[in-house]
């Protein structure tokens, strides 16, 4: 029941997620394939690049904001003598937050690719499943890193606007290092 | 721990930054008894209910609930396991509805009663399909009260558990907590509600700044303690009255008050020696033995 209790937690920040992420993927792809000609291949491929791109940046938010919640955030809104008091231990209820976030992310990750595999195939586009399920791991494996330090920081910072401001600002902060470090990379001067 | 015993608590502590809400607090509670835990708002009893259940964890002291170490997580998992608990803010999961509350509950224990559900959910008049968060205090509380009833544990832990209840509600829930006891269910409450105590309590613990000042049966406490007013024809000398068991003298004019809780037939005596021009003996209600205790301290 731990299980599901983090799931009603999540669920509508999670279907809110999915929706948009599904949704934008869907439509920005379809929009944007009907401007292309069919001879243009590698344009085709740099669509899909693109959507990527959205997609990271939309991911990102998106799990930064499931890996919110647990005992801290609890504790603001006077629950945790509640879940405390469960014959469960703290691992555990760490534990399960972190196992249905990670699902979650996983299926924010899968869905939007799905809808834009079908959409692409519905215009008979050929579409790389390789790419795809590359896309798709890049998401997962890289963006994990965020929910991982949405999760720390909302076991760190009391309040329920302090830890998402907290944690968009470290993306914010690291997304801009990136940057600065790509553009040094492209420029030779690294 | 003997069995006689669910609680025991030795030397335990709690500080908050430089505060010390709990100090060096030695307590027993005994089995199948009533024991109320009283005390002034920010005396340390809900802190020291929270170390019990393994919430906060102890700066200094041992203890034990139902044979079970607080400070081992595994063993206090499992003694949590077997304590029934309603915290003192009802705190619930607003996203919840009844239902769903009563099936995440219901799930953790394997002494549910299902009988006992069904009928304090008729009893209470609970909306299934409610959410938490649109329910009202009362409701809240009946819905805290559900949970830790229809459970058969071996110690129920209440933390104001007449919160926002009515006048029915709180004769139905005192009526509970005795024929708890009467099963053989341990029941440890804390209270604001003096009246409500001292009906249905068989012991009775006073907190205060985090200490225990009294730990004693009703029955002792109605045998023992006692207030007696004196009038003397001269100033009286307070300090002849300060005797074993003489908890706090009060003097106005020729007029002195002695609130003891003990030795009352040696203040008594004392006063015929110094010529008291009246003596008159009263029994204390629980209510006046909390407020001279604490008021005292």
């Amino acid at each position: 029941m731990l299980w599901y209790k983090a799931w009603l937690e999540t669920r509508s920040r999670f279907l809110a997620s999915l929706a948009t992420l599904t949704l934008f993927s869907a439509i920005f792809v379809h929009h944007a394939q009907g401007l292309l000609r069919p001879e243009w291949k590698s344009d085709f491929n740099r669509l899909l690049f693109i959507n990527q791109q959205f997609l990271v940046i939309m991911w990102v938010l998106a799990v930064v904001l499931l890996g919110m919640g647990g005992l801290i955030p609890e504790k603001s809104v006077g629950t945790s003598s509640f879940t405390l008091a469960l014959p469960v231990s703290r691992a555990r209820l760490l534990g399960v937050r972190v196992g249905m976030g990670v699902l979650e992310a996983i299926v924010l990750a899968v869905v939007p690719w799905l809808a834009v595999f079908l959409v692409v195939s519905l215009a008979r586009n050929r579409i790389s499943i390789i790419q795809v399920v590359s896309y798709i791991l890049l998401l997962v494996g890289g963006g994990t890193v965020y929910f991982a330090m949405a999760v720390l920081i909302s076991s760190l910072v009391a309040g329920e606007y302090a830890a998402p401001a907290v944690a968009y600002g470290i993306v914010l902060l690291t997304a801009m290092l990136f940057d600065a470090w790509l553009v040094r990379l492209t420029c030779g001067d690294w | 721990m003997t069995n006689d015993n669910v609680i025991v608590t030795q030397a335990l502590r709690k500080f908050y930054g430089t505060m010390e809400a709990v100090r060096g607090l030695h307590l027993t509670v005994g089995r199948n008894r009533i024991t109320a835990f009283l005390g002034r708002n920010g005396a340390g009893k809900s802190t020291t209910i929270k170390m019990l259940l393994g919430m906060e964890r102890p700066s200094a002291g041992t203890g034990t609930v139902l044979g079970k170490q607080i400070t081992d997580p595994e063993e206090n998992r499992e003694l949590r396991r077997r304590v029934a608990y309603v915290a003192e803010d009802k705190p619930l999961y607003g996203y919840m509805t009844v239902e769903q509350t009563i099936r995440f509950v219901r799930s953790f224990y394997c002494d549910w009663r299902a009988d006992i559900e069904k009928r304090l959910l008729q009893d209470y008049e609970l909306p299934l399909h409610r959410k938490v968060n649109t329910l009202s205090k009362g409701m809240r509380t009946k819905l805290s009260l559900l949970l830790a009833f229809a459970r058969c544990p071996e110690l129920m832990i209440v933390d104001e558990p007449s919160e926002g209840l009515d006048p029915v509600a709180i004769e139905h829930l005192l009526q509970a907590l005795v024929a708890r006891s009467a099963e053989g269910v341990s029941v440890f409450f804390s209270s604001h509600q003096i009246a409500e105590v001292e009906r249905v309590a068989d012991q009775v613990c006073i907190l205060e700044k985090g200490r225990l000042l009294v730990d004693a049966s009703m029955d002792e406490l109605r045998q023992f303690y006692r207030r007696i007013d004196l009038v003397f024809s001269s100033l009286p000398p307070e300090c002849e009255f300060q005797i074993s068991g003489v908890e706090r003298i009060q003097t106005s004019g020729r007029q002195m008050c002695v609130f003891a809780s003990s030795n009352a037939d040696a203040v008594i005596q004392r006063a015929h020696e110094w010529n008291a021009v009246s003596v008159e003996v009263a029994p204390v209600g629980l209510r006046e033995i909390f407020l001279k205790t604490v008021e005292g301290n």
